[in-house]
């Protein structure tokens, strides 16, 4: 029993932060980036490049990965969503190419083979009859503490409200005078940071590979779909509900029935309740 | 439906075109052809639901495997006749189809995409973990029977499949339905406000998806003689489908086999030059850069070009 | 111009376009962005040119080598078979695809009768499809031991090793919920009980892309098993750097793909102590003969990219790729496949160590029973079941990596040059 709660906690702190990212650019953006998980890709492998190719401490190397993601989110902005003048459409579509493109550079890059990054912190510890290495523990902690102070800027802040209101209303929070351009702009460097300090850490947890995008994407788009748009509590929330199932899924059912339990809670959830858990009915 | 004259001389000029192909080209650019022409069935297949209503699919390698893998189980444990097996694997992919995506119809936008896409997660996994026996799990069958041997017979075959669901889809897409599936794409409020049942449309216009997946899935295992998982519930030959009939032109119907053409020639023209990763990333880059350059796809920029010949003329 | 030039000019051309079609062609198929398919390009680079280099063949022809990339991808598989044989046209295909991408293109190379090495796959049910339509699959070679004979070593391994001297009594399976995974979960379990007296507790299968394995190992441990036999090609770091971290209390043995080259240890950032595997030979740690050290030395002063040492499969193209030259000088060439197919099946080649038999590159036939497992492996590479081994070369080693970043092999004894350890966070049984 508790090694199911502990492991589920930290599983779920985890995914949380992964979808963070996601869920910011669908309700504030409005679109699906289908190129976050190549930020998690990207930020993984300039994570293992910096700190361990190149030698330097670790935090450097997160810090680096934020900078590259900040960077990413920002030109994707530039050159794909402005120009494209928001048509949702053609925006994820043209994320979905760009995600193989820069796989296809990956590859190119860094060759074919899987790496696994050392722990963030090494050594593992038993609690309650389950054993837990610190990386996770200290990238579930991480996790906790960048989604409260997100949390607190999206609620306290001005710039946060403001981003409230875009994701609500982008016309009316226009005449009430706020630049979504600018909103925008904010967003997809906000996003761009989240899933490229999440790809570290899911990195780090399991392993580095051209193809690591397609799973946390997939794990992203499950927390969106069932939590709804625009509440990061209610992301939080249903993070959990997904890494417990997982977890219990393993631990009780059948391991090898994962992948299909999740997917059946999104159609479950969508058929039932289109607008997902927590989200806002759209008209 | 109103047909003009220069619309059937364009068809006519391309379908005695590609039936002269095999006198042409090389054994090698055929089989590349017919990979292009399977390719354009799929576009066409997904151009028909989502090219003109907006809901985007993710979902169409779905519906193409469930159709594939009807026919290969039929066929290879069952020992069911070809001409049986695939009318019932189209059936069993509308039905499918149906009976799954339906319901997903009622969710708008963005909302649509995700369910689909995770329907195809779905049967990628359910592929694996039921009767594997039969399906083959993530191994796949290999031996499936092929219908044509060779080159030319496999080209002439993809060839008159291709052409016959594109210019049904086409005409079909010209009557008074393909107008109504415009409309709902750009206002589907005022469609219902106007008495039509766009969920009828909507309805229609899946079947009609669905059924050339079907068909498409179908013959398209019966012509490769294998058949993987991975080969069909990916993200990668999602992908593939979507740039093709984005990048020709949404919604043209036309612009879908363009673009299929486009994305599979030079994916295998870069080959000689480039012969492993680049080639996807030069290959990703340049259907990038097309789409960015015109999003609504080839079939407008040669529509732009043709008009301006027009006018440059008169 | 001269006529007289022309007329040159002309006679020079028809000379060339002569020997350029008179080149014996031979096709690369698989990846050329992973290790595997790399070992067996650069294996099969290093054959051709020391062959064209002692003149050629057939008549002194050179030897020309295209490639065909496919990603690890099915449907380019095909695509780039029918690349080789319909543009490229070439006459020998030598394959370090996997699994998958090689029942991809299996009908094509039935449709071309193209005769083609696959130096990588191992599935025993292409093997059965030999048995079954000869005709068929004639131009089809695979000189790799099929996974059968892999996975019947390994009871072996169990009796002598885990049984015997580590005193395990029970294991609990956890295998990839994949066909290779049911496929090696069949094997062992059938025989583990019966041959080795090892009891199986449980057998767990989990998805590939499990993120989290440790609930994974919490049922592992629940079994009550005393040791867990891992079957993973996929993903198969994930799982075993897992183990490492979370300091699972239990022997782990078994399949592990990524562990068979030298570049895990920096793959896994020192995450890979402890872990052992079967592998194919010659596998990472296995002392060579002079003729394959040699091989590994020419490949090391041309090739300063990974992988550093060639995988098995770079050995089996090079020497594969030199059997199928010597196959076709004997049938006149390639194209008549039942003659070319019958000196192949008669190629064999023994290089000695020390003056006794260390590895045999040969193919079996079509009525050769293997005594062990009482079957047939037409086309497939010779490989030996029991000692003393001199017959061929085991179809396996069990390699185990050390924490220090070491790695031996520790079985079957006569080519052992360490000793099957726990790992030091295991408690002693």
């Amino acid at each position: 029993m508790f090694p199911i709660i502990i492991q589920g906690l930290l599983l779920s702190g985890l995914y949380a932060l992964i979808a963070m990212g996601f869920m910011l650019i669908f309700s504030i953006g409005r679109t699906l980036n289908l190129a976050y998980g190549a930020y998690l890709m990207i930020g993984g492998y300039v994570y293992f490049w910096i700190s361990q190719q190149l030698g330097f401490p670790q935090i450097v190397g997160f810090f680096g990965a934020i900078a590259v993601g900040i960077l990413m989110g920002l030109m994707k902005h530039q050159f794909i969503v402005r120009p494209l003048k928001g048509h949702h459409v053609a925006v994820e579509i043209s994320t979905l190419i760009l995600a193989v493109v820069l796989q296809a550079g990956i590859v190119l890059v860094f060759g074919d083979s899987s790496k696994i990054l050392l722990p963030i912190v090494p050594g593992v510890v038993r609690v309650a009859g389950a054993t837990v290495t610190y990386s996770i523990l200290t990238a579930t902690i991480i996790s906790w503490l960048i989604i409260t102070i997100l949390y607190l800027f999206v609620r306290r802040t001005h710039t946060g409200r403001a981003m409230q209101a875009v994701s609500m209303d982008q016309k009316g929070a226009a005449i009430s005078g706020v630049d979504a351009d600018r909103i925008n702009l904010i967003t997809w460097g906000l996003s761009g940071a989240l899933g490229a300090i999440g790809g570290a850490f899911f990195a780090s947890y399991t392993q580095l590979s051209p193809a690591m995008w397609v799973t946390p994407l997939i794990i992203s788009v499950a927390i969106v779909i069932v939590g709804g748009i625009g509440s990061i509590v209610g992301t939080l929330i249903v993070a959990h509900i997904i890494g417990f199932l997982e977890v219990i899924v393993v631990s009780v059912l059948a391991p090898e029935l994962r992948g299909v339990s999740t997917m059946l809670l999104i159609i479950v959830v969508l058929i039932a309740r289109p607008q997902g858990l927590f989200g806002r009915a759209e008209n | 439906m109103e047909l003009r004259q220069r619309h059937l001389a364009f068809w006519a000029i391309f379908i005695v075109g590609l039936y002269l192909m095999p006198e042409l080209v090389s054994k090698g650019t055929l089989r590349t052809m017919i990979f292009a022409c399977y390719l354009a069935i799929f576009a066409v297949s997904w151009d028909l639901l989502s090219g003109r209503t907006g809901y985007i699919s993710f979902g169409h390698p779905f519906l193409i495997g469930i159709g594939a893998y009807t026919t290969a189980i039929l066929t290879k444990r069952f020992d069911v006749a070809v001409e049986i097996s695939i009318p019932i694997a189209v059936l069993v992919t509308m039905i499918g189809g149906l009976v799954v995506l339906l319901p997903a119809l009622r969710i708008k936008g963005s909302y649509f995409a995700l369910v689909t896409l995770a329907f195809m997660e779905l049967m990628y996994q359910l592929v694996q973990v039921i009767r594997p026996d039969l399906t083959g799990g993530t191994r796949g069958m290999s031996g499936i029977e092929t219908l044509t041997r060779g080159a030319v017979n496999g080209y002439y075959l993809a060839v008159t499949l291709m052409v016959i669901l594109t210019f049904a889809a086409w005409l079909l897409m010209r009557t008074r339905l393909g107008t109504a599936l415009w409309a709902v794409g750009m206002n589907e409020e005022s469609v219902r406000g106007s008495g039509l049942s766009s969920t009828k449309l909507k309805m229609f216009a899946f079947l009609a998806s669905a059924f050339t997946a079907g068909i498409g899935g179908a013959f398209y295992v019966h012509y490769l003689g294998s058949i993987a998982p991975r080969a069909l519930f990916d993200i990668n030959f999602l992908f593939t489908i979507l740039v093709a009939a984005l990048i020709g032109g949404a919604g043209s119907i036309i612009g879908p086999v363009f673009g299929a053409f486009f994305l599979v020639f030079l994916l295998e023209w870069l080959r000689p030059w480039l012969p492993g990763a680049e080639r996807y990333f030069i290959y990703g880059g340049i259907a990038l850069l097309v789409y960015m350059y015109q999003p609504k796809g080839m079939v407008a920029i040669l529509e732009s070009l043709y008009s301006r010949f027009w006018r440059a003329r008169s | 111009m001269k006529k007289t030039t022309l007329i040159g000019i002309g006679a020079s051309l028809v000379l060339a376009a002569a020997t350029a079609t008179a080149d014996i062609k031979v096709g690369f198929i698989g990846s050329l962005s992973s290790d595997t398919g790399l070992s067996t390009l650069r294996g099969a680079e290093i054959a051709v040119e020391e062959l064209n280099a002692a003149g050629g063949v057939l008549g002194g022809q050179k030897i020309t080598l295209v490639t065909a990339d496919t990603g690890e991808d099915v449907t380019e598989g095909i695509k780039a078979y029918e690349y080789l044989a319909e543009t490229e046209e070439v006459d020998f295909v030598i394959s370090g695809s996997i699994d998958d991408v090689s029942l991809g293109w299996l009908p094509r190379m039935q449709e071309y009768r193209i005769p083609t090495l696959d130096t990588w796959t191992s599935y025993i049910g292409i093997i059965d499809m030999i048995v079954e339509d000869r005709d068929a699959m004639r131009p089809y070679f695979m000189n790799i031991a099929s996974d059968e004979a892999l996975a019947t070593l390994y009871i072996s391994f169990g009796a002598d090793v885990l049984k015997a001297k580590m005193g395990f009594e029970s294991v609990v399976v956890l295998a990839e919920d994949t066909a290779f995974g049911q496929a090696i979960t069949g094997l062992v379990t059938e025989a583990l009980a019966p041959v080795a007296g090892i009891e199986v507790k449980d057998i767990i299968s989990y998805d590939i892309n499990t993120v989290d394995f440790a609930p994974v190992f919490a049922k592992a441990q629940n079994s009550g098993a005393d040791f867990i036999y891992q079957i993973s090609s996929v993903n198969s770091q994930v799982m075993s750097s897992q183990y490492v971290k979370l300091q699972v209390p239990m022997a782990m043995t078994g399949v592990n793909v990524s562990a068979l080259g030298l570049e895990y240890w920096d793959d896994t950032g020192g995450n890979g102590g402890g872990i052992s595997t079967l592998s194919p030979l010659p596998s990472v740690g296995f002392a060579l003969d002079p003729v394959s050290q040699a091989f590994v030395d020419t490949y090391q002063a041309k090739y300063t990219s990974r992988p550093k040492i060639p995988h098995f499969n770079g050995f089996n193209a090079y020497h594969g790729l030199k059997q199928a030259m010597a196959a076709a000088e004997e049938a006149g060439g390639f194209k008549d496949v039942d003659a070319w197919a019958a000196a192949m099946l008669k190629q064999d080649l023994i290089l000695e160590k020390d003056g006794q038999l260390w590895l045999r590159y040969g193919f079996w036939d079509y009525d050769t029973v293997e005594p062990v497992t009482g079957r047939t492996y037409p086309h497939n590479a010779y490989f030996d079941l029991a000692p003393p081994y001199d017959f061929a070369q085991p179809s396996m080693v069990v390699v185990q990596w050390k924490e220090d970043g070491t790695v031996g092999v520790v079985y079957p004894f006569e080519f052992a040059n360490t000793e099957f350890t726990l790992p030091s966070w295991v408690p002693e049984k």
